[in-house]
């Protein structure tokens, strides 16, 4: 013999369900409800007909419940996954999601509000640890930003009250070179030199820096007709100042430009600067300029090691330094803010890389 | 932006006297959509979010200024001088009637009457003054709000979307109704449900009509006698709808409840 179907008791579905059961009445009374709820919270279905929803909820609830899913459920009809506590008979609370549906006649006139209601204790628990671990990575990260934004604003008054003292020096040795000196004296003061202008240039580039992590932006002062050469031959004889080292430059630059003078002084001598850091100690740092069909060009060669391909890709980012002796280390920033100078006159910084050499390429059109 | 765009201001229908709706805590102007339309034929019905709620510009909100419901009642004024109001009557739901209330005071002249749905002038019990709540109980609700942001905000506007017979409604509710910053959502609560402004109640000088529901769990009837009590010359009527949403509930009661006050 076969067995026989089971058939699906609908009462006893009802009472029994995974799920409480609650219908109430347009005046928000309980009309109906099943054995699963009562199981749940401890008052009988005889105890629950005729009482209030809201008074099953705890006083938040309610409160929640009146100023935003009762409204809900008079304007769209229902309402999905909301996350009340009941309140047990014993006083204990009981989480529950709850989903709600309204019942009307054919003519419309409201029967039922029918609710189905979850079990959920360990969802909250889960859910309310999502939000404390979110509440607790947020105030990190404010406070992180704050201190961020302080140690910022501390660079750039810095960097600022340095400019005045290292101008002074600056000028005083430049004073002392006009003046009859004896040889050594002059190599000293060139050594001087040299090293004030590296500083005030490193001082430039912290303080862009700086300014461009609070909000400023890399600011240009753009000219029209620029004499370029005259002021890319004054940035090479700084660097040569401070280095024994043999600068070429080949400037050949017809065209009368519109840039900001200022800004591409600081490029060319931080690509300088940079070749002679990194460069081959008996090759020539190279500077070529010119300008040519419309666009100007500057590059900066030096021999010496190829710069291995990972490095490449990083070599633009603020802080990216080569492995150099300790001495020679810069900050890391002077690639970095002459890119956003190529940048904001709509031209590009580049660099190629052989086993021979070691190129950066600065290319910015020359506006008609 | 101009104040129009921040509180997202509708105006509509004709009539010499403006009728401002203003909802309260949890909702927007859609808390209006069952009565306002009945007021559009003999009045400039305006309605209007609070900033943090539905359509209004959340940029605008500023921590310090929506600390107390004096700078939603700025928001208020700022409106109704851009819209010209004068004489106009003013229907307030939950906080938005204290709201209204301190909007009179600051800007004498602007609303003849005020419309009071379930005010509260304090919702924290104080010695003998009894507001319905306790402190701890309000902290409760306070950190519960996190809670139900998420179902809110995204569960909420799937359903919402479905409606056939407006179909501008669904935009309006998808891109509004469901939209609460939980930051602002849990300000607000604070701010309504801490304030206190019994003491204002007495300097009321316009025409005032109390809506009293029954069995209103944030508004109890005691709260309501207590306002009509302090507001010299008001009116109290108690409606035979139940909760704190009579404005959805029994739109007609309402409705009929203002015309005869209005």
């Amino acid at each position: 013999m076969a067995d026989v179907e089971p058939i699906e008791d609908l009462e006893d579905l009802y009472e029994n369900a995974p799920c409480g059961y609650l219908s109430l009445r347009p005046d928000g009374t309980i009309a109906k409800s099943n054995a699963t709820l009562s199981a749940w919270i401890g008052f009988t279905p005889e105890q629950l007909v005729g009482s209030r929803f809201l008074d099953l909820l705890n006083v938040a609830g309610r409160i929640f419940y009146e100023t935003h899913f009762a409204p809900l459920l008079r304007m769209q009809g229902s309402f999905n996954e909301v996350a009340l506590d009941l309140v047990t008979a014993s006083g204990a609370r009981f989480p529950v999601l709850a989903n709600a549906l309204v019942r009307r006649d054919q003519e419309g006139k409201l029967l039922f509000i029918r609710i189905t209601l979850f079990n959920a204790a360990e969802r909250r628990q889960y859910e309310r640890g999502l939000v404390a671990a979110k509440d607790a990575a947020q105030s990190t990260l404010n406070e992180e930003r704050e201190v961020s934004q302080l140690r910022e604003q501390f660079i750039a008054v810095l960097g600022h009250d340095l400019r005045n003292p290292l101008a002074s020096i600056l000028g005083v040795a430049e004073m002392l070179r006009r003046k009859p000196q004896t040889e050594q004296t002059m190599t000293y003061l060139g050594l001087l030199v040299g090293a004030a202008h590296r500083m005030s240039s490193l001082i430039d580039n912290v303080l862009d820096f700086a300014r461009g992590r609070l909000g400023a932006g890399l600011d240009l002062s753009m000219e029209a007709d620029v004499q370029l050469a005259a002021m890319l031959l004054q940035v090479v004889e700084e660097l040569r100042a401070g280095t024994d080292r043999e600068i070429d430059a080949e400037i050949s630059i017809a065209h009368t430009v519109r840039c900001d003078p200022v800004r591409l002084g600081q490029l060319t001598s931080n690509l300088l600067g940079n070749a002679l850091t990194h460069g081959a100690a008996d090759t020539p740092v190279r500077l070529r300029a010119f300008t040519d069909d419309g666009v100007l060009e500057i590059s900066v060669t030096n021999g010496g090691k190829q710069i291995p391909a990972a490095a490449l890709e990083r070599l633009f980012q603020p802080f990216f330094r080569r492995e150099v002796r300790r001495s020679q280390q810069g900050l890391g920033l002077g690639l970095s803010i002459s890119s956003e100078i190529a940048k904001a006159h709509g031209g590009t910084l580049t660099v190629q890389s052989s086993e021979q050499e070691t190129r950066f390429t600065f290319r910015m059109p020359l506006s008609p | 932006m101009s104040v129009i765009e921040r509180n997202n201001v509708h105006v509509r229908g004709t009539g010499s006297t403006a009728m401002m709706f203003a909802h309260g805590f949890g909702c927007d102007q859609n808390m209006w959509r069952f009565v306002a339309p009945s007021f559009e034929r003999d009045y400039r019905v305006v309605l209007f979010d609070h900033v943090g709620a539905g359509g209004s510009d959340l940029s605008a909100y500023r921590p310090d200024k929506y600390a107390s419901l004096s700078g939603y009642a700025d928001d208020v004024v700022e409106i109704g001088r851009e819209l010209r109001l004068k004489d106009a009557v003013f229907v307030g739901h939950s906080v938005s009637a204290m709201i209204g209330a301190l909007a009179s005071l600051k800007a004498p002249g602007m609303f003849e009457s005020l419309v009071m749905v379930g005010p509260s002038p304090r919702y924290i019990d104080d010695g003998d003054y009894v507001g319905g709540f306790s402190e701890a109980q309000i902290e409760e609700l306070l950190e519960s709000l996190a809670d139900n942001h998420m179902g809110w905000s995204a569960a909420m506007a799937p359903a919402i979307m479905g409606n056939p017979d407006r179909p501008e409604l669904g935009q309006e509710l998808t891109n509004s109704f469901c939209r609460t910053d939980p930051d602002i959502a849990k300000a607000f609560a604070r701010v309504t449900f801490k304030s206190d402004n019994r003491r204002d109640l007495e300097k009321i000088t316009a025409r005032t009509l109390v809506l009293q529901c029954s069995d209103d769990i944030i508004a109890g009837r005691q709260v309501g006698e207590y306002v009509h009590a302090h507001v010299a010359g008001s009116r109290l009527v108690f409606l035979g709808a139940t909760g704190h949403c009579p404005n959805l509930s029994a739109p007609d009661e309402v409705i009929s409840a203002i015309r005869t006050f209005a």
